[in-house]
């Protein structure tokens, strides 16, 4: 499993641009990030090489910043494997609370991060099922 | 401690020093000054007619418009020679209220100071730490004299530069912290970013707050942050009628004893100017019975209390005024319903994911009011999803329905984003008043 950043962020011009201005000051290198069209506030979920110093900094600044395991799971470039890899999922009766995925991997294969109802048996079901669940070194 | 015998007299002999008082003082603004004379003559009313203390409600109040029109001395008593020093309040609308002390006034303000200071478990071993705003304010001085007359080190930090304010807390190893109660969460709150924990770390052990109410949820707050063993009390006044030291809360924590031989307190109706009998919520009304420069008959406070007349377990038998329900100026009225900002603080202090600050919007919309309410997310532990952060706003706003009875749509924001104040906090923005 992968650690993952959730940041409490207004929904206000450039809240992003100041986390991310954060991070890039002491040389943070993301790997994924997610946030969506919410009215008001957003919970803003970031992949970082380095997430507990990501994290104390954040906080330093004065943010809401909490570190959550979440899933990251390899997966093969063609069409219909999301897709697979869902089903199994919720055949499972597994919910999945949220899915966004990594921005870039020099060479390697996509990854979907996703949370869903229960992560230890998600994780399990996917290794079972031959997923490759990747590990925070992995993404680094 | 009881600083002074006066605190403990029996109730027939604190009238009866009320009483003599009351004459004297009104002989002396009738003869002195014709703003009062005029308003007695208006109201049909002679010093003669005032043969005992329940003869008080027949004079006419004094508010702080009559402040105003008479700026800056008209309501003085003395000669301008005869004073030492000048007050005067912010005057946010217009002019400020100017307030002046002879030499003798400034005696017993210190004296009613160190009074209160004792109330709140003061003594001649600490190190207090004064962190209101020195200027024209009566805070500052008020308290600075009072604690040093009873034998404290006064170290006059004025307000602002907090982590400056932290550091002579640690070095000076103040014990006594004075403060308005939001600008002590604030302390305490920057205390905690720069790595300390107030209780272990610093040795302030008592507070004494004011300048604005503080509800008891305010007090668990600064018992939260600053530690459970801090002695922490309020004490009241305003500068219209001395500043600090008008009364204060005892160790017992049942109200504000007032200083009864100088200021004799009455509840009112604030629709009607009608007295209500001893118990009953209204508008605190204070006539000053000891000041040379500015006694004032019947003041207006427009502070919403009780009065309790029983004497209080700590030996004191002063009457108790207790905590401020609201101001009488700052009720919003919101779709008809009367709302006091201190039953929405009550609220929000009692939840425990959110902060100890807060803001209060009101506007129209559609030509209904509307009213919003900011707070601080505290619990990054709710980032989880926004299922919880949701379900903390559904919260709060059920418990703001059941209290206020109406809705109010209730905004998260980030840590440390809603203003910070030093001095007195200013949380509600009306909107419909621009």
């Amino acid at each position: 499993m992968i650690r993952q950043l959730s940041v409490f962020i207004q929904n206000e011009i450039g809240s992003v641009a100041q986390v991310t201005a954060i991070l890039k000051e002491h040389s943070i290198n993301l790997r994924a990030i997610a946030s969506f069209d919410t009215p008001e506030f957003a919970i803003l979920r970031i992949v970082v090489d380095r997430p507990d110093e990501a994290k104390k900094y954040l906080i330093e600044k004065g943010y809401a910043v909490t570190v959550s395991d979440a899933i990251a799971v390899e997966l093969e470039d063609k069409p219909g494997v999301l897709n697979d890899m869902l089903q199994l999922i919720a055949n499972e009766g597994l919910g999945i609370n949220y899915i966004y995925s990594v921005v870039f991997r020099r060479n390697k294969a996509p990854l979907i991060i996703l949370n869903t109802s229960d992560l230890e048996k998600t994780k399990l079901l996917l290794t079972d099922k031959g997923y490759s669940v990747a590990e925070q070194e992995d993404i680094l | 401690m009881i600083w002074a015998k006066e605190e403990t007299l029996p109730r027939q002999e604190i009238e009866n020093i009320q009483f003599t008082r009351l004459k004297e003082t009104l002989k002396r603004v009738y003869e002195k000054v014709p703003a009062y004379r005029k308003k007695m003559e208006q109201a049909g009313i002679s010093c003669e007619d005032i043969k005992d203390l329940k003869d008080l409600k027949k004079l006419p109040f004094t508010t702080k418009q009559d402040l105003r029109d008479n700026y800056p001395f008209g309501l003085f008593t003395v000669p301008k020679k005869d004073l030492v020093r000048i007050h005067a309040s912010s005057g946010t609308t217009g002019k400020p209220t100017v307030v002046g002390y002879t030499r003798k006034d400034l005696q017993i303000w210190t004296e009613c100071v160190s009074r209160i200071a004792c109330m709140g478990g003061a003594t001649s071993e600490d190190i207090a730490q004064i962190c209101f705003g020195y200027g024209m304010f009566t805070g500052a001085l008020g308290l600075h004299y009072g604690l040093e007359n009873i034998g404290a080190v006064v170290c006059p930090a004025s307000a602002g530069n907090t982590k400056k304010q932290i550091m002579y807390m640690q070095d000076f190893g103040t014990t006594l912290l004075v403060a308005t109660p939001s600008y002590a969460l604030h302390i305490a709150e920057v205390a905690r970013e720069m790595g300390l924990d107030p209780e272990k770390d610093l040795n302030v052990r008592i507070g004494l707050f004011g300048g604005e109410g503080m509800s008891e949820a305010m007090r668990s707050e600064m018992h939260r942050l600053w530690g459970s063993k801090m002695t922490v009390t309020q004490n009241y006044g305003m500068s219209e009628l001395m500043g600090p030291g008008v009364s204060g809360e005892c160790l017992e924590l049942c109200g504000m004893h007032i200083n009864e031989d100088h200021f004799i307190p009455e509840i009112i109706d604030p629709d009607t100017g009608e007295v209500l009998p001893p118990g009953a919520k209204g508008e605190l009304v204070i006539t000053c019975i000891t000041k040379e420069a500015l006694p004032l008959i019947r003041y207006r406070t427009r502070d919403i209390t009780r009065l309790f007349y029983e004497p209080c377990k700590c030996g004191r038998t002063t009457v108790r005024m207790e905590s401020l329900s609201g101001r009488s100026d700052d009720m919003l009225i919101i779709r008809g319903v009367n709302v006091f900002p201190s039953q929405i603080e009550e609220v929000l202090f009692k939840v425990p994911e959110i902060g100890a600050h807060y803001e209060i919007v009101v506007d129209r919309k559609d030509y209904l009011d509307f009213m919003e309410i900011k707070v601080e997310l505290a619990d990054e532990s709710l980032l989880d999803s926004y299922a919880k952060l949701g379900e903390l706003e559904k919260r709060i706003k059920s418990n703001l329905r059941t209290v206020l009875g109406l809705d109010a749509a209730v905004k998260l924001v980030a840590p440390r984003s809603l203003k910070r104040f030093e001095g007195k906090a200013k949380r509600v923005t009306d909107l419909r008043k621009m």
